[in-house]
């Protein structure tokens, strides 16, 4: 216990192996079932494979995933509330800077200052206790020594080596808490809905086989390993404190989300769709990759703090004085060599130049620099290793182009455009993977990367993601207008509020994005239950144009779902509505600062009255009204309590987890100050040069947190006035009838057709990307198969002629001469056999002729002697 | 001189022996007249080895000698031929040698 309570990081690191555990022990009851299967005359493996499941599993699977995942929940829930006790999160921000710990290394700093001033007052023992304790929140273990490359080759020098290890923060120890909370209450849900798949055999209506629906053996067992491996690496990437483990993570959540998204796989458009996600997300991850190299190869290493420290300039230099360009990537030209492509370059000439200087200086912790020359010329001693005089750096371009790359991972991770197009279709999986996977958790994982990797982005590359986050959420929220599908309105949500958080963090509300992405972590997987409850009940009819008037069938459903379409579209007080006002907010401030990035503010206000439109025509049309379809409405029910309860604990949180005090201002949200209290220093700085460049136009706007907080009131109004509006289309829309929305769909009907198909993005990138890569396929296939294979054919052609020719040498030639020798020998034994008459006296008489010849013979040969 | 019995003369007398018991073996289908002939050709042989040993005094023991074991090897051969002849007889009641031609190529 000591041990834990020393190193309270551990609590985390254990949370997440214990889905790993469980994804094991079923992965092996798995196995050992499909072996045994196959062996049941044998009567010991029978009862065992008996004991293990038999044919069907039963819900021990699902109980194994739920246990370790509430175990989890109660792991990370006790070091969340170890670590707030070690870092406090202050509700006012207003009254001083200090009391607020942006970050762990200026929490360390600070810490130590503290020491030194109550150091004597104190216990020294508890003090060190104390300072071993806060050291316990991070940790890591060398995982693959690389090399050596330091001259001495005993200790390893950067580059070297990959970690693993774990780094906790507010936002780290908050986004564990949030999942194991989510994904327990799904897997119990899970539980429920996934009861099909316990009969020994499941018919699928969506699969025809020859002799009517397909059928196959349940998968209940299948469907909580692969959730339990998910939820390993979900847990995992939120843990990681280095760049490539969060990327081993993210490939494996990639894997799982496949395996997932075609749980079905008998049926083609799932097949389909799981192939579509993956293959998209693998174009992310080049770009992520291409980072990851970047990174690796000017900094040497993975580690977000290592990274940090390497590209922002630090606060202090090593006489403690403060640096003119603190917090800021230091961009300089060099003079003397002003073409030499190679980043590093002597000191002596470097020129800074904040605006265009082409290489960006990196910082090591042994470097020795002179704060008051970080104006106009840096002096100082670079790192002990290598190049004393020359200055390590990295060229500003690819600085960008990593951050972008890094970025590129996330697009295609959180959907964002233009690689979007893979999450509705995603929507082909079992509905609680949709809440867990496809909105809750891991399309977040791009929202939490960009987050975590803050730091390294610089401007332009902020500037991109602001964009890319603001076209996505304008449009998914106008496509979720016209989809009838109850799981794909929920799912072009989900894009849109991903491109909200982008947006948030481009612009670099970093608490607010973060902030919003906790909410709707709690609000979409409430929702996503909800619509999986509805077509549980509705006996998997998922097309909102079949339903209406479910109200008075499922009011629990109805209620909670209701819950969340409130906080989704942000009626003040429940919890999107904190974090929707924060985005704002910071999009108003930003607005503020740079009119010609209208857009950033516009796109997000108009989007917030379209989301509170489609939210509401989607709860109206399968809730209220009059049924449209009597065989559904007929046959409708309430789901059991193992699904409604996740539903209304969900509903509880998404309606009070942003509370703070007082309840009524919405920038006093606990949660948001919680996370705000791990915003990198990095966010603040960027911040504050923005606004300094801005105040020599004349404009004084003080400080980051001044003026989100005069923009909160502004964003608020006018948000609330657009959520009205939307509200009030909806309601005469769909639940007053005062319009039509076949007549609004006959008015527009191009818009209508428009946003049907997506905004063609489907069909664009079959003409662009699909069809020809179908196209090069086809040549690849006939390269093949004419040259290729021509090739081998011909080879294999010519092979045989040779061994028919040479078959026919072997056959006459050294056969030939082989059986001619023994034909002769049996021709002369054949031939002397005659002589072998038998009879006494010729053999007598041969001997005397045989002795007379050999005499004369020898008589012949001595006269002939000279 | 023309009394005295030369070598050649014995040599003379034994190649006769010897001719004669050729011809009798190669002639005679009596079994017993071929050992007839083989006791003549070694006879013959018998005639050259004493005749050698007499006329050259370095063969002395040993054409003595030979002449000692062709008459043992005789009379062996004789016995042996004699059982061999009796049992044929005994098998193929003749003793003609030209019946007894199973082992011809």
């Amino acid at each position: 216990m000591q041990f834990i309570q020393d190193n309270p990081g551990l609590l985390f690191v254990i949370a997440t192996l214990l889905p790993l555990v469980s994804f094991t022990l079923l992965l092996l009851a798995g196995a050992a079932r499909g072996v045994l299967r196959q062996h049941q005359q044998n009567p010991t493996l029978k009862s065992l494979y008996e004991l293990l499941g038999g044919d069907v599993t039963g819900r021990g699977p699902a109980y194994v995933g739920l246990a370790s995942m509430v175990l989890a929940f109660g792991l990370s829930f006790y070091g969340f509330v170890l670590y707030l006790g070690d870092y406090p999160v202050h509700l006012h921000h207003s009254t001083t800077d200090e009391e607020k710990l942006p970050a762990k290394v200026e929490v360390a700093e600070k810490k130590e200052g503290e020491e030194e001033h109550h150091g004597a007052g104190k216990n020294p023992q508890a003090e060190l206790r104390k300072k071993h304790r806060l050291e316990g929140w991070e940790g890591s273990v060398s995982w693959a020594r690389l090399s050596f490359f330091d001259e001495a080759g005993t200790a390893a020098a950067p580059g070297s080596e990959l970690r693993v290890g774990y780094y906790i923060d507010h936002l780290s120890a908050l986004m564990f808490v949030m999942v194991t909370f989510v994904a327990s209450l799904i897997h119990l849900f899970s539980t429920g809905y996934m009861a099909d798949e316990l009969n020994k055999q499941v018919e699928d209506h969506e699969v025809h086989a020859a002799d009517g629906h397909y059928k196959r053996r349940g998968r209940f067992g299948r469907f909580f390993m692969f959730l339990s491996l998910f939820c390993f690496s979900m847990l995992n990437l939120l843990l990681a404190d280095n760049l490539f483990q969060i990327f081993v993570s993210w490939e494996l959540v990639g894997i799982c989300s496949f395996l997932l998204i075609g749980f079905y796989y008998e049926r083609t458009s799932a097949s389909n769709a799981a192939n579509k996600a993956f293959i998209v997300n693998r174009i992310g991850d080049a770009g992520f990759l291409i980072g990851l190299m970047i990174l690796w190869t000017y900094l040497g290493t993975f580690n977000f703090q290592d990274i940090f420290q390497q590209v922002r300039a630090p606060a202090l230099d090593a006489h403690d004085e403060s640096i003119a360009l603190a917090g800021t990537f230091v961009r300089f030209h060099d003079v003397e060599m002003p073409n030499r492509r190679e980043p590093t370059k002597p000191l002596a000439g470097m020129k800074i130049d904040q605006k265009a200087g082409p290489n960006v200086l990196l910082f090591h912790a042994d470097d020795h620099i002179h704060g008051d020359k970080l104006k106009d010329g840096v002096t100082g001693t670079a790192r002990s290793a290598v190049g004393h005089e020359r200055a390590p750096s990295i060229p500003y371009v690819w600085l960008v182009v990593a951050g972008l790359g890094i970025f590129l991972g996330c697009v295609g991770k959180s959907a964002q455009f233009p690689l979007q197009v893979w999450l509705p279709d995603a929507m082909e999986g079992p509905t609680p993977v949709s809440a867990l996977i496809h909105a809750a958790t891991m399309v977040a994982a791009g929202v939490y990367l960009v987050g975590r990797v803050f730091p390294i982005f610089t401007f332009d590359a902020l500037l991109v993601i602001a964009y890319v986050g603001a076209i996505t959420l304008f449009v998914a929220a106008t496509i979720a207008v016209v989809v009838t599908d109850i799981k794909k309105v929920l799912a072009y949500s989900t894009v849109s509020q991903l491109g909200y958080m982008m947006l948030a963090l481009g612009i670099g509300g970093w608490a607010a994005g973060l902030f919003h992405l906790m909410t709707h972590a709690f609000f979409k997987a409430l929702l996503f239950l909800g619509s999986g409850s509805v077509i549980y009940g509705c006996h998997h009819q998922q097309d909102m144009q079949k339903m209406g008037g479910l109200f008075p069938k499922m009011k629990i459903t109805a209620l909670t779902m209701l819950v969340g379409v409130f906080a989704i579209a942000g009626i003040p007080l429940f919890s999107g509505w904190y974090s929707k006002d924060a985005v704002l907010a910071n999009a108003l401030s930003f607005f503020t600062l740079h009119r010609e990035h209208f857009l950033l503010f516009v796109l997000p206000l108009v989007t917030a009255g379209i989301t509170t439109f489609y939210m509401f025509r989607m709860w109206f049309m399968t809730f209220t009204g009059e049924p449209r379809d009597d065989h559904v409405y007929e046959h409708a029910h309430e789901s059991p309590w193992i699904m409604t309860v996740p539903l209304i604990l969900l509903a509880i949180l998404s309606f009070c987890v942003a509370w703070g005090w007082p309840i009524y201002k919405a920038d006093h949200s606990w949660l948001e100050h919680a996370i705000a209290a791990s915003q990198p220093a990095a966010v603040e700085n960027n911040w504050q040069v923005q606004i300094d460049a801005h105040a020599q136009h004349g404009a004084n706007h003080g400080s980051y947190k001044d003026m989100v907080h005069e923009s909160h009131a502004m964003a608020g109004y006018l948000a609330l006035g657009v959520v009205l509006i939307g509200l009030a289309f909806a309601a005469s829309s769909y639940l007053f009838r005062f319009l039509d929305p076949a007549e609004s769909k006959e008015a527009f009907p191009g818009v209508h057709r428009f946003l049907q198909h997506k905004w063609y993005f489907d069909e664009l990138y079959s003409v662009l990307i699909v069809r020809p890569g179908l196209v090069i396929a086809h040549w690849c296939r006939a390269f093949d198969t004419y040259v290729i294979d021509g090739i081998v054919n011909r080879v294999g052609s010519a092979n045989l002629a040779v061994s028919r020719w040479h078959g026919w040498v072997d056959k006459y030639l050294v056969d030939g001469a082989v059986n001619l020798v023994g034909n002769v020998t049996l021709a002369v034994g054949l031939w002397l056999r005659n002589l072998q008459t038998g009879y006494l006296r010729s053999y007598v008489l041969f001997l005397v002729l045989a002795s007379i010849g050999i005499w004369a013979v020898l008589a012949l040969v001595v006269a002939a002697a000279p | 001189m023309s009394g005295a019995i030369l070598l050649e003369h014995y040599l003379v007398l034994g190649a006769l022996l010897f001719v004669c018991g050729a011809v009798c073996m190669a002639t005679k289908r009596n079994a017993i007249g071929v050992l007839i002939g083989v006791e003549l050709v070694l006879n013959g042989a018998g005639v050259n080895f004493v005749a050698f040993s007499h006329f050259n005094p370095a063969f002395r023991l040993e054409g003595m000698i030979f002449a000692l074991f062709v008459i043992v090897l005789a009379a062996g051969e004789a016995a042996v031929a004699l059982a061999i002849v009796l049992n044929f007889y005994n098998n193929h009641t003749t003793v003609d040698v030209d019946s007894a031609e199973e082992l011809k190529g």
